[in-house]
């Protein structure tokens, strides 16, 4: 038995040897882990400390996360698992209960998959970069034709966080403050990334949705949100934005990001479309079990 | 312990596995039969100390003004017997049987949540635990109390703070509440893999009966657990950060301790007994040489009984004084129970009628089940009637019904599981001979106690009295059912002598036994780790019964 993280879908490994003849199944387990013990141990040891001593309670603790990072580990990015031979001898074969359709071909799209599924950091920040840039074209556009300044967007944003200013005159928000340009590019550019991120990393799960998950719905969830957020914690901010703006702004954010992303995952093609759902999600488990899985529901 | 690090130097080809290295290969495993094993194993060994509990209270009781244990102790043992039975045994026994038979018989290779399982296990296990390590250190640091003693729904006021001083009832609270933690674990693993792990051509109406009544089990598992949770955690701030939930001096209400308890307690009776119905399914059938008769009509009955067991808690409350609609409404809900509970009756019954009978040890216990879950009911049915029950509530009748359902009926069924798929475990049979001794004997045990026991209940003896005068005729009856007790503990320890000899000696089983249906026996006994090399195909509820007979295939019936 050996342990490893099994990254590609190795479809020779794991067919079926032809029917009628005596072959080796190289099956996959989940590999043994003491963490989920440990957890168990380090839940109690906190709880039990309650009654005997805070010492047993911060033991406890130290081992719940211990376990934690440890189990963590064992399934991310990849599950690991350990490899099973088992031979399967042509009457074992004879006797599955019913013949089954021989060697499991391998999911077709499968192989192109590995190849395409390239999920890194980068596509994210890139379609955060993008995306951010095209809300701020939305965002300074606002600023031109209601208050012929170039400042006035970043500006308002800086007073997400200078609280002072929501109360400023329409005047000095449309001049030009250093302060405010720092500010506002840094609150811009870091939420642009974050989402940007969660972009790259969510799309490809659900690509048919992408487009109206990515593009229309989330930027008026997150309009929504930010509506009633800011309705109620600063009130005076809230009243100079104008969410007509907004949700456009946001809608041109979302649409770049959803189009930088499949730009670099292509994952509104035909082809990753047909790919398993563990896969999309950029998860890999016991595939034997997996794809049995997504072959039973008649 | 035999282990050095020469042995293994010493041994030539195949290095010998270190005693070490099996402890290290069941700590870490991740596996859902070994992990079976360890619910079933620390089940059993729960199972034997709260059968001594019930001893030492039944020595207590077989004479009257008897002194063998302080009214302190009994308390003790009532409320550690009922606690661990319930939480520790026949929760685990039955998630260790689900563990280890679901995936067979759906033809998976393990649970959907491998890890989640070994967790689960671990938690509850380590729950049981520190519910003991009351005996040490329950007296806290106010050298108060020891074991709990507030019976097993330990109602309030006599949990708070003031009645119940040191740490004995918070021991009771916080490892229920860890073993909850694993119980929806367990269950949540359960109805995932047996949704989406099922193999090619198990559709949910070919899905064996057993993994049928394992997902309402889970269901309740998940509304039950809940509100005991939250009860749990009440209990705690009102113990620990003076909070006055169920204090009634400030405010609370105890009566609303008694809901949360009961909303829980009542479909944590039916998650015992569903998996007692669910191994039913599986041997009379086998047993009778029928399949299943109504197998719909099963399934229906087997999901009604969950949603009704939902809705009658306050049948244990109606000493309370619940007021008329409360009254009416609960006697009546209760009553329902009866109506799906009887057509399972009912269609077990037409399963053996005319049925090609084997009358081996697992049907034997099955047969025991039939007839004394039926008792029970009745008993059950006479109970959920408001006014009978402001009679007999608290007594000894109540603790008769409900043992005639927690060992004549579901211990009957773990029983009969265990003749059952011990061989499927374990490659070997169990004695049959040692089967029929202990079936026997327990039996007439069985019934020495709890049907004399019914007695003393209607003629007004309490349940949780220490002791009882003379004056009040209960002695003999009280005798009796002592000696019952006796009786079934030697027929259990039969049962583990049997178990201990026959992994020893017993006959080679091979992988179908019994003849039987369905896919756990398409493997070898005992599976190997990856259950099936191949994936199983299925065509019926039956498979094995369509391999074995080709010209008249159960696809032609259903
Ligand atoms: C299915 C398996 C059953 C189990 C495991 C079971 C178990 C129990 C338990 C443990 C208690 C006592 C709780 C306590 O006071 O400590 C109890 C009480 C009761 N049971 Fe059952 N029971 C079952 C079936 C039934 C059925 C079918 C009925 C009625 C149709 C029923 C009606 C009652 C009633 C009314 C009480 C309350 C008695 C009282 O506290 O005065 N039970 N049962
Ligand atoms: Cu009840």
């Amino acid at each position: 038995m050996q342990e490893h993280a099994s990254l590609p879908r190795d479809a020779a490994k794991n067919a079926a040897a032809p029917h009628g003849e005596t072959g080796i199944e190289s099956i996959h387990l989940p590999s043994p882990t003491v963490w989920p013990m440990v957890l168990a141990l380090g839940v109690t040891l906190l709880v039990a400390g309650l009654i005997t001593n805070a010492a047993i309670s911060l033991l406890g603790a130290v081992f719940a996360v211990a376990a934690s990072v440890g189990w963590f580990r064992n399934v991310l990015p990849h599950e690991r698992h350990e490899e099973v031979h088992a031979p399967v001898s042509a009457a074992e074969r004879a006797a599955a209960v019913a013949a089954s359709a021989g060697p499991r071909p391998a999911p077709a799209a499968a192989a192109h998959g590995q190849r395409r599924l390239t999920y890194s950091f980068l596509s994210g920040i890139e379609a955060g970069a993008a995306g951010g840039a095209a809300m701020a074209l939305v965002a300074t556009a606002f600023g031109m034709v209601r208050f012929h300044s170039l400042w006035y967007a970043i500006n308002l944003m800086a007073a997400s966080s200078f609280l002072s200013w929501s109360n400023a005159s329409d005047a000095f928000l449309s001049g030009f403050h250093l302060q405010g340009l720092l500010a506002g590019l840094l609150i811009h550019m870091l939420i642009s990334v974050l989402v940007g991120l969660l972009y790259a990393a969510t799309m490809p799960i659900f690509p048919r949705l992408s487009l109206v998950a990515g593009g229309i719905l989330g930027p008026l969830v997150w309009t929504g949100l930010a509506f009633s957020l800011t309705k109620s914690v600063a009130p005076l901010l809230g009243a100079r934005v104008d969410w007509l703006w907004f949700i456009v702004s946001q809608i041109a954010f979302g649409l770049t990001a959803v189009w930088i992303v499949n730009l670099r995952i292509r994952f509104l093609s035909a082809e990753f479309q047909s790919l398993p759902f563990d896969q999309r999600a950029g998860l890999h488990s016991n595939e034997a079990q997996r794809s049995a899985a997504s072959e039973v529901r008649q | 312990m035999n282990s050095t690090g020469t042995a293994v130097l010493a041994s030539a080809q195949p290095p010998r596995k270190l005693w070490l290295d099996h402890v290290q290969e069941w700590l870490t495993t991740v596996d859902h039969k070994r992990i079976g094993l360890m619910y079933i194993g620390y089940a059993l060994i729960f199972l034997v100390v709260a059968g001594v509990e019930a001893l030492l209270m039944r020595i207590q009781l077989s004479a009257p003004d008897n002194h063998f244990l302080s009214p302190e102790v009994f308390n003790c043992m009532f409320t550690m017997h009922g606690t661990t039975m319930v939480f520790f045994v026949g929760m685990p026994i039955l998630f260790g049987f689900g563990n280890y038979l679901v995936p067979l018989m759906i033809g998976a290779r393990d649970m959907a949540f491998p890890r989640l399982n070994a967790f689960s296990f671990w938690i509850s296990a380590f729950g049981g635990l520190l519910l003991y390590f009351s005996f040490l250190g329950g007296s806290g640091l106010y050298g108060a109390g020891s074991a709990p003693d507030v019976g097993w729904f330990a109602y309030a006021p006599l949990t708070a703070k003031l009645f119940s001083p040191g740490h004995s009832t918070d021991y009771w609270t916080l490892s229920i509440l860890l073993s909850g933690i694993g119980s929806v674990g367990t269950a949540l693993n359960l109805i995932v893999t047996i949704f989406t792990m099922r193999c090619k051509g198990m559709t949910m109406t070919r899905l064996p009966l057993l993994c049928w009544l394992y997902v309402v089990t889970s269901w309740l598992t998940f509304l039950a657990l809940g509100p005991l949770t939250a009860a749990q955690i009440m209990l705690c701030l009102d113990r620990f950060a003076g909070s006055h939930f169920f204090d009634v001096q400030a405010g609370g209400s105890a009566v609303l301790w008694m809901h949360f308890f009961w909303i829980f307690g009542h479909p944590e009776v039916y998650i015992l007994v569903l998996p007692a119905f669910a191994f039913a399914n599986e041997i009379i059938p086998v047993f009778s040489r029928k399949p299943i008769f109504g197998y719909p009509a099963m399934v229906a009955a087997s999901v009604l009984i969950g949603f009704i067991s939902l809705g009658v808690w306050a049948h244990h409350m109606f000493t309370v004084g619940l007021g008329p609609e409360g009254n009416a409404f609960f006697t009546l809900a209760t009553m329902i129970v009866s109506v799906p509970t009887g057509i399972k009756i009912f269609n077990w019954l037409a399963t053996i009628w005319g049925g090609k009978i084997r009358f081996a040890t697992p049907m034997l216990f099955s047969i025991g089940f039939l007839f004394q879950f039926l008792i029970a009911g009745l008993t059950g049915i006479m109970l959920s009637v408001a006014p009978f029950d402001w009679q007999l509530g608290n007594s000894y009748f109540v603790v008769a019904h409900f043992h005639y359902v927690l060992v004549g009926a579901i211990l009957y069924m773990i029983f009969a599981a265990f003749y059952y798929w011990y061989p499927k475990m374990f490659g070997r049979m169990l004695s049959e001979k040692l089967g029929k001794w202990h079936f026997w004997l327990f039996t007439f045990g069985f019934h020495l106690t709890f049907d004399t026991m019914h007695i003393p209940g209607l003629l007004g003896m309490p349940r949780r009295v220490f002791t009882y005068p003379a004056d009040r005729g209960w002695a003999m009856l009280n005798q009796i059912e002592t000696v019952g007790g006796f009786i079934q503990a030697i027929a259990l320890l039969l049962f583990v002598w049997n178990m201990i000899q026959s992994y020893r000696t017993g006959k080679e089983a091979g992988p179908d036994p019994w003849d039987a249906w369905t896919l756990e026996w398409a493997t070898s006994s005992p599976p190997p780790h990856y259950n099936f090399a191949v994936d199983p195909v299925v065509h019926s509820r039956r498979p094995l019964w369509d391999r074995k007979h080709p010209e008249s295939p159960d696809t032609h019936y259903e």
